[in-house]
């Protein structure tokens, strides 16, 4: 398992990673990403995609670390 | 380094200049070569002096220091445009405000709203001329599809189209070269006749706020406080401004390498699937705006270079985008690129563009509906074509085609 987190501070709402990753983000009204300052568990099967997203955005907004 | 070489601050000089028009092409060229100088060179060529952030990972950095990195100034080739232009000028909290009232407008969800019209429209004209096995792609499609996609956006009207793009054009020739601030101020002053109309109206008669611009921008409270109606005209202004010809640029750059590139243009062609990649891959590399301008608020040495409180700061974004130190391959067109999302088109941190979105849209629904009906063509010119200085266009892109 990992921990996908979204820096509220440098999210700018580009958009890449929830364009690339729609299994795992999705977007808001604003445009932001809705996980923007926070983080959830994703499974294995999704891993590739969150990664994915992860190198997609240009702000360096995401980060993904393993969860115990 | 010979003897002619000057540095200042120890980051070599250039006198490049990119103001001026040039052959299509060649403003890429002259990017590339001074990235590859050094990660940060000094630009005296004619007018106020610049630094200028050449490389992909300081570019990102600066961008992300507005603190430090200013957009008093906004393009570094006109520091002064003698008008204040919002939310480009306007920083911190403020800033953050302004752009929580406008994002909600211009974020894909929004965006998604208006996809039947912009296709609608896209195909219109289209097939206005399809048959004809001719057309000059920015006279009769780059020029009419974003400018009236813009004014639908703002829920304006479309047939205003024309003689608004006539003052933008006005005002970012001269902007986008430093040129004589009274023609800004010409361009301005109808602008701003316009919008004054249209607020007019609506203080009389307000509309919807959930679909009229305007509306929603009287109507905006931010700490109880509503926004000065002096403000909402220069928003209007500024909207307008960075959305009427950023778009008709990117358009006339992509039919023109799909024109030249036979396999380029039968992969995407064949495959609409494709078309979001090719986009983002065309947009990292024919970038419209290649610098971004900022003021430098505090002393400050950025990676060796000693910048000083008042200087103007250039970053480059267009150079940015095909930095190899980032991208592999950087001057090929590879829609499969893993990163193509770290380029730079857009600008970057908060003044990062607000029509992204629109711009984005806008684009791959040409590209399908243009391939759909025109899967073939090639350029019906071999005079040489030129691009703007300051601000990439091309004015003129002829194409032919069988039917």
């Amino acid at each position: 398992m990992h921990r996908i987190a979204v820096d509220g501070g440098r999210c700018m709402g580009h958009g890449m990673c929830y364009s690339l990753a729609p299994h795992v983000l999705e977007d808001d009204d604003e445009g932001y990403v809705s996980l923007r300052d926070d983080s959830k568990v994703i499974p294995d099967d999704v891993l590739a995609e969150a990664e994915d997203a992860r190198e997609s955005c240009p702000e360096g907004a995401i980060t993904i670390t393993a969860e115990p | 380094m010979s003897p002619d070489e000057s540095r200042r601050g120890g980051c070599p000089v250039v006198t490049t200049d990119y103001r001026s028009d040039r052959p299509m092409s060649e403003i890429s060229a002259l990017l590339g070569q001074d990235r590859e100088k050094a990660p940060i060179l000094r630009n005296e060529s004619p007018g106020t002096p610049f630094w200028m952030i050449t490389r992909h990972e300081h570019a990102v950095e600066a961008a992300q220091m507005p603190d430090v990195f200013g957009t008093e100034v906004i393009t570094s080739l006109t520091p002064d445009m003698g008008i204040e232009l919002r939310p480009h000028n306007v920083q911190g909290e403020e800033h953050l405000q302004l752009r929580k009232v406008l994002n909600r407008w211009f974020a894909p969800a929004a965006i998604r709203k208006l996809e039947p019209l912009v296709r609608r429209r896209c195909v219109e004209l289209i097939e206005g001329f399809a048959g004809r096995g001719e057309c000059d792609l920015v006279a009769d499609f780059a020029f009419l599809y974003p400018t009236e996609m813009f004014l639908a956006t703002l829920n304006l009207p479309m047939e205003d189209g024309l003689e608004m793009i006539h003052w933008v054009d006005v005002f970012i020739n001269a902007a986008a070269k430093d040129g004589a601030k009274t023609e800004i101020a010409r361009a301005s002053e109808w602008i701003y006749g316009y919008f004054n109309a249209a607020i007019d109206d609506r203080i009389a008669h307000p509309r919807d706020a959930e679909s009229d611009f305007i509306t929603r921008l009287l109507s905006a409270r931010t700490d109880g406080e509503a926004m000065p109606r002096q403000q909402v005209r220069t928003v209007c202004l500024s909207l307008m401004l960075a959305g009427l010809e950023t778009t008709r640029a990117a358009l006339g750059y992509i039919f023109h390498h799909l024109a030249t590139h036979p396999d380029d243009r039968r992969r995407i062609a064949g495959n609409p699937a494709l078309t979001p990649k090719a986009v983002e891959e065309f947009l990292r590399l024919y970038p419209i705006v290649f610098q971004g301008g900022r003021l430098v608020k505090q002393d400050v040495d950025f990676h060796g270079c000693p910048m000083k409180k008042g200087d103007v700061l250039w970053i480059g974004f267009g150079s940015s985008n095909t930095d190899p130190r980032k991208f592999d391959d950087p001057d090929e067109f590879r829609p499969d690129r893993g990163n193509v999302g770290n380029h730079l088109a857009f600008g970057l941190g908060p003044h990062r563009c607000l029509g992204m979105h629109l711009a984005r849209h806008e684009l791959v629904i040409a590209v399908d509906e243009w391939h759909a009906r025109i899967p073939d063509y090639e350029l019906a010119t071999d005079a040489p074509l030129v691009e703007r200085g300051g601000q990439l266009l091309l004015e003129s892109l002829p194409l032919r085609w069988e039917n």
